[in-house]
């Protein structure tokens, strides 16, 4: 499942549509978690995915909380840039 | 908020529990002989226990691959122990000797007693036998709710969930004679603290409901309900780790996870796991949908 930052915004974007469906898009700056797109609840199956994609393990206790803000701080802090 | 000593059956269950809790004491630390080491040909869980149990992947497992599977998913069950319990015990520490909470404190000082006890063997557990704790993969993103009751009982609810869960391992590998001793005795140890623990666990959670469901409307009920049953489903897949895979030998961990957390098998294991917190929450009007783990 490793592909290239671009297209990886890609399939982030699809896994809260469809983990959503009641969303039709999502814009690049929305706060994921203020809409509560992304919780407590849904963190540590979406950073697994995130590993899945990205071939690279995290650990959230070293990651401050605003990167999973938008997909925008998602893209340019977690998959390493546009 | 209403003093909790209104309430006589909370006030003398939590009574009973700590005085059982008092002249039951032991120290955990002179308690256990553990071994200087223990071998990987042994099962370090109880094989119906391991995550793969019943699917169509662990066919493909032989025993000693299963066995090393079973050694790694023990070491990441009590290093799940051990952050379950540094988040409830922030969460008692907050509220002991407050308002709202005047019957639980002396329980809460047994409690937070016991429960550091746990932490720092399940600790000792995976620091001796593993070289280490498997890290939290958690992350507090916003709260369920900015009402200070709704916040207490949702704590209570999760900490009673994270217990029951974990009581069906402990009672398990407790008694499986195919486990060495310092694992049946550390489950065991663990089982009778923590059935003080839920028993008290579940006084509370009546307590506060009842509190709640006689003044928020059946909306915020229901997003209670439904909040509830989404941490039961989180719990259960927590203990499925891509980590604890790569450490197993398995290649391509994610799309085992996937696959082996997809097989229809698991769902009747989920429930067993689960099946006695969820006809509690359910028999007390709590959650709406007892099935919802089939």
């Amino acid at each position: 499942m490793n592909t290239q930052p671009p297209q990886q915004i890609d399939k982030v974007k699809r896994w809260f549509l469809d983990a959503k469906p009641d969303l039709v898009d999502l814009d690049l700056d929305l706060d994921l978690i203020e809409n509560r797109i992304l919780d407590s609840l849904a963190f540590v199956n979406f950073i697994i995915f995130l590993e899945s994609l990205t071939g690279r393990e995290f650990q959230p206790s070293e990651i401050p909380a605003s990167k999973f803000r938008t997909l925008r701080s998602i893209r340019d802090g977690l998959l390493g840039g546009a | 908020m209403t003093d909790q000593r209104r309430d006589e059956a909370l006030t003398l269950a939590l009574d009973r529990l700590t005085r059982i809790s008092i002249d039951q004491a032991q120290s955990p630390y002179d308690r256990f002989d553990w071994p200087a080491e223990l071998s990987e040909d042994e099962w370090w869980m109880s094989e119906d226990l391991l995550s793969v149990h019943a699917t169509k992947l662990a066919e493909g497992l032989d025993e000693p691959q299963r066995k090393r599977l079973g050694k790694w998913e023990s070491i990441h069950f009590y290093s799940l122990n051990v952050h379950g319990i540094r988040e409830l015990l922030g969460a008692v520490v907050h509220r002991i000797h407050i308002a709202g909470f005047e019957a639980s404190s002396e329980f809460f000082h047994r409690f937070i007693a016991e429960e550091n006890e746990h932490m720092w063997f399940f600790a000792q557990f995976c620091q001796r036998y593993g070289s280490k704790i498997y890290p939290d993969r958690s992350m507090k993103l916003g709260s369920p709710s900015e009402d200070a009751e709704i916040d207490s009982f949702i704590i209570f609810a999760r900490i009673l969930i994270f217990e029951e869960l974990v009581d069906h391992f402990n009672i398990r590998m407790g008694a499986d004679p195919a486990l060495p001793p310092i694992v049946r005795q550390l489950n065991r140890a663990h089982h009778e603290d923590e059935g003080r623990h839920i028993a008290g666990g579940r006084e509370i959670v009546k307590h506060l409901y009842k509190r709640l469901a006689k003044r928020l409307d059946s909306a915020a009920l229901q997003e209670l309900d439904l909040y509830l049953r989404r941490y039961i489903v989180a719990s259960v897949e927590s203990l499925y780790n891509p980590t604890v895979y790569r450490d197993a030998g398995i290649t391509d961990p994610y799309g085992f996870r996937a696959e082996v957390l997809a097989d229809p098998a698991r769902r009747a294991y989920h429930q067993k796991f689960l099946g006695r917190i969820v006809q509690f929450l359910s028999k007390n009007d709590i959650i709406s949908n007892p099935k919802f783990l089939q």
